[in-house]
């Protein structure tokens, strides 16, 4: 994959090959799967609840994290609150990423071009997919390092997710230039 | 004149009562350039001053983006959230 480039149409747009497209959708839509499950936390009220279960997995814990630092309580009512809508955005930012791909990865036709709305949901995408590896991987440090003996592979991978999001921030700034 | 007596209660009430804060938290995922265009698309800060806030945030752990009401600071922690940032909000002086 090469870096996002702005387009004079202000469409962003990166080469890539089928095999990274399929790449993308495959670990959006596993990150899909981690976000859906926590849905069990709109029906949480209390300790020892299927909120609790949904949260001792790390990554739903860091997807969906505790809006107070010290109080379980206002928490836990905030994400009855709030998990619904948040979930719904990142799923649809998923899908979005996902339907975004189709052509690249079934039609090998090499690029990916994103309007601007896409590109919001890229980004978030692209984040809660190297926040769910980071939980997987255990990275707790900014070490090149964290989490490679884990799974050398998908530290590589989330390297280049990094790269790939790193890039498309540098080109919606270059569109208000 | 009791309805200016009523006014001068009310701004001496919210002036009193402790402001709201969003924090967002140092982690070891998010990008540099990320977060600060966070900061700059979703709160509209200029661009020096979210660089500031993300190396805060960056050097120190965590640092103050927003303050105001309660229900403002609990969107602003959704939306950060939203972004997959690592955002709380607290009472100013806690």
């Amino acid at each position: 994959m090469r870096r996002f480039e702005r387009q004079p149409d202000g469409t962003l747009r990166a080469e890539l090959d089928a095999e990274e497209a399929l790449l993308l959708q495959s670990l959006a839509g596993q990150v899909s799967d981690v976000v859906a499950s926590g849905i069990a936390l709109a029906g949480a009220v209390g300790a020892g609840d299927s909120g609790d279960e949904a949260l001792s997995d790390p990554a739903v814990a860091r997807l969906l994290p505790d809006a107070y630092m010290d109080d379980p309580e206002a928490s836990a009512e905030f994400r009855r609150f709030t998990v619904d809508t948040l979930i719904g955005r990142k799923l649809r930012n998923a899908d979005v990423l996902i339907r975004s791909l189709d052509d690249a990865a079934e039609k090998g036709e090499g690029v990916v071009s994103l309007d601007g709305e896409a590109a919001q949901a890229w980004l978030r995408s692209l984040t809660d997919i190297r926040l769910t590896i980071a939980a997987r991987l255990g990275i707790d440090s900014e070490d090149d390092d964290a989490g490679r003996e884990a799974d050398p592979m998908m530290r590589d991978i989330y390297d280049w997710l990094g790269f790939v999001q790193n890039s498309l921030v540098e080109a919606l700034d270059d569109s208000h230039e | 004149m009791p309805r200016t007596i009523e006014r001068t209660d009310a701004s001496a009430t919210s002036a009193l009562e402790s402001p709201w804060v969003t924090l967002v938290w140092n982690d070891p995922v998010n990008l540099m350039s990320y977060v600060s265009y966070v900061f700059r698309s979703y709160f509209g800060y200029s661009p020096a001053e979210a660089e500031r806030l993300m190396l805060q945030v960056h050097l120190d752990g965590k640092a103050v983006v927003a303050s105001g009401t309660r229900e403002e600071m609990e969107r602003h922690v959704e939306a950060m959230h939203d972004y997959g940032l690592w955002a709380t909000l607290q009472r100013s002086d806690a």
